[in-house]
């Protein structure tokens, strides 16, 4: 298992630990940089905190990027559209759109929700902003952290579960 | 105002038919318009009574009534609330009877006639994967003003 040094403590870390870490926890919104574990993006400094106990002003966003990465996992930047908003993703990059983007805003695509499989979202646009367990924990996560989402459901993967909705 | 129809992953990879789902948002609950399953044979528009609190509804129990859900029975109570739908550029906001149900194993809400149809004049382009919506005059006005 590596050793990192984060602020003058030595930590044993391993991509499990670092996973096992962040279980029970839901990713605060990306302003610029992410990595992304589980199929979602998490900031570097809430990762690293969350993993060592330390408090975020003990490190810089750099250094934890540099050491999630040794780890193994893929940092990003994400982009700012129109350059006016940052970007607030917590899903991985999707893949091409499974529907035509017809409308203004940009089709969410199927892939995109497929590592939330059974949990309820808040999406805005083609990004997953908070998944969780509840609707609870999810708008609780929206007041929080001051956003607002384009909507919220469960996200199922079979017919059945859709279909099944109309009332007999 | 434009919504394009919802895509969901398939269990077995790919995705499941996209289908047509409208963002509605509860007074209250701005911030998480909840999707609903537009449908056409519904009469009630239903949500999950656990939306209810989280929007600051309380649910009198007044007018409730038991029914037959995709084979699970369930019960509702009424409550008229103020709803409103967004694009990011228009906000058609109305006033309508909701059905809060419990339980509620569905991922979306349903938006039937009553609380949602009546309200607007709805276009289907399901070939092409989207739906349109514009508000009938007699019940809701632009810009988040009702009647």
């Amino acid at each position: 298992m590596p050793t990192m040094t984060v602020s003058g403590h030595q930590y044993s870390l391993d991509s499990r630990s670092v996973e096992a870490a962040l279980h029970g926890a839901l990713p605060e919104p990306i302003h610029e940089h992410f990595v992304v574990i589980n199929g979602r993006r998490w900031p570097p400094k809430q990762v690293l905190a969350l993993v060592t106990g330390l408090d975020r002003a003990d490190f810089t966003t750099h250094h934890a990027r540099r050491v999630l990465t040794r780890l193994g996992f893929t940092a990003g930047r994400a982009v700012t559209r129109g350059g006016r908003h940052p970007v607030i993703p917590a899903a991985a990059p999707p893949p091409p759109s499974a529907v035509s983007g017809m409308d203004e805003r940009p089709a969410l695509a199927a892939e995109t929700l497929r590592p939330f499989i059974g949990l309820w979202v808040a999406v805005r646009g083609d990004e997953v902003l908070v998944a969780a367990p509840s609707p609870r924990q999810v708008v609780a996560w929206l007041a929080q952290h001051r956003q607002r989402a384009q909507s919220m459901f469960r996200v199922v993967d079979c017919e059945q579960d859709i279909t099944g909705a109309a009332p007999q | 105002m434009r919504f394009t129809f919802r895509a969901l992953p398939a269990a077995g990879g790919g995705a499941l038919t996209p289908r047509p789902v409208v963002d509605i948002a509860l007074e209250g609950l701005q911030a998480a318009p909840i999707g609903c399953l537009l449908d056409t044979g519904a009469l009630r528009t239903r949500m999950s009574a656990e939306m209810a609190p989280l929007a600051g509804i309380e649910l009198s129990g007044d007018l409730t009534e038991q029914f037959y859900i995709a084979g699970v029975k369930t019960a509702g109570t009424m409550a008229r609330v103020n709803l409103m739908v967004t694009d990011g550029t228009d906000e058609f906001s109305w006033d309508a009877p909701v059905w809060f149900c419990e339980p509620w194993p569905h991922p979306f809400g349903l938006a039937g006639l009553e609380g949602f149809l009546h309200h607007f004049l709805v276009t289907i382009h399901a070939y092409h994967g989207y739906l349109e919506i514009e508000p009938e005059p007699v019940h809701v006005e632009a810009g988040g003003r009702r009647n």
